[in-house]
C-alpha cells in the first residue's frame, strides 16, 4: 500500500525532508555577537584608557577575552552534546573558528616576541577577522558576512599606514562591520 | 507501474529517512524519529532494512550512560538515492 505513492509525491517528500535539515543560520549569531561586542568594548576601552586618560596599563582590557573564551568553550560543548545531528556546515564552522582562535593565540605570541611588538599587531588581527568572517559568509551563504570580511581586509591594509591609536579605531570599525552588524542581521534573519 | 524504481527507496518512511540523512554528516535515531514523525517500532524496522542493503551505517554507542543510535548514509546509499531521483524525474517528464 505504501509503495503506491506517485513520483511527484516522492519528490515532494524528499524536498520536505531536506528542508528540515537546513542549517539554522541564527544559531551561529550568538558567537558573532558575543565576540563582536566583547572585542569592540575592549578596543574602545583601550583607546579611551590610552588616548584619553593616558593610562599605561591600557592593554589590560584584553583580559576580558579570557572569560569570553571559557564561556564560548563551555557553551559550544553543551550545544554539541545536545545536538542530535551533525551537519557539514556546523562542522566546517567549528573547525574554521577553532583554527582562527588558535591562530590568534599563536599570532599574539609571535607579536609579543617580535622586535616591532604590538605596534604592528593590528593589521594582522584585522586581517584574521576578515578571513574568518569571509569564509563563514561563504559557508553560510550569508552576504553581510562576506561583505564584512572584505571590509576588514581593506581596513587591515589601511591600518598599515596609520599610527597605533588610529589602528584601534580601524579595528573597532572592522569588528562593527564583520561581527556586530552581520551578527545582528543573522539573528533577525532567524526570527 | 513504477517497476524501475528502487523498491527499497520507494517507500515513504525509508525515503524520508534517506532524504534526511543525505544532507547531514550523521543523525541520531531520535532526531530521525522526530523529523519523520514515525513510531520508534516502525522506524527501527525501516532503518534495519536500509542497513541490510548497505544504504546506511548504523552505530550504537553510549552517551552519558544512555544508548545512542547514530545513522549515516553510505556511498552506496548516495548512489542509489541519485539513481532513484533520476528515475523519478524520468517518470515526471513522461
Amino acid at each position: 500500500m505504501e509503495n503506491n505513492f506517485s513520483p511527484q509525491q516522492s519528490l515532494d517528500l524528499i524536498q520536505e525532508m531536506i528542508s528540515k535539515t537546513k542549517a539554522n543560520l541564527g544559531e551561529n549569531s550568538i558567537y558573532f555577537l558575543l565576540w563582536g561586542w566583547v572585542t569592540f568594548l575592549a578596543i574602545i576601552g583601550q583607546f579611551f584608557l590610552k588616548v584619553v586618560l593616558g593610562n599605561e596599563h591600557h592593554y589590560l582590557v584584553w583580559l576580558l577575552t579570557i572569560p569570553t573564551a571559557i564561556i564560548t568553550i563551555i557553551y559550544s560543548a553543551r550545544r554539541h552534546n545536545k545536538h542530535k545531528v551533525k551537519t557539514y556546515i556546523g562542522e566546517s564552522m567549528s573547525y574554521l573558528w577553532t583554527g582562527i582562535g588558535i591562530s590568534f593565540f599563536i599570532l599574539s605570541m609571535i607579536i609579543s616576541n617580535s622586535s616591532g611588538g604590538w605596534a604592528n599587531a593590528w593589521p594582522f588581527f584585522i586581517l584574521m577577522y576578515g578571513l574568518g568572517t569571509f569564509v563563514s559568509g561563504m559557508i553560510l551563504k550569508f552576504r553581510p558576512l562576506v561583505i564584512g570580511g572584505v571590509i576588514s581586509w581593506v581596513l587591515s591594509l589601511v591600518s598599515v599606514f596609520v599610527a597605533f591609536d588610529y589602528q584601534l579605531l580601524l579595528a573597532a570599525a572592522a569588528i562593527l562591520s564583520s561581527y556586530i552588524i552581520p551578527g545582528h542581521l543573522l539573528r533577525s534573519n532567524n526570527k | 507501474m513504477f517497476k524501475d524504481l528502487d523498491p527499497i527507496l520507494h517507500s515513504q518512511l525509508r525515503l524520508a529517512v534517506m532524504s534526511l540523512l543525505i544532507g547531514v554528516k550523521e543523525a541520531e535515531f531520535t532526531y530521525i524519529k522526530e523529523k519523520t514523525g514515525a513510531t520508534a517500532g516502525n522506524l527501527s524496522v525501516q532503518v534495519q532494512k536500509l542497513k541490510d542493503v548497505g544504504y546506511i551505517d548504523v552505530t550504537k554507542q553510549f552517551k552519558d550512560n544512555y544508548p545512542q543510535t547514530l545513522c549515516r548514509v553510505t556511498s552506496a546509499g548516495i548512489k542509489a538515492f541519485e539513481v532513484y531521483v533520476q528515475a523519478l524525474q524520468e517518470y515526471i517528464k513522461k
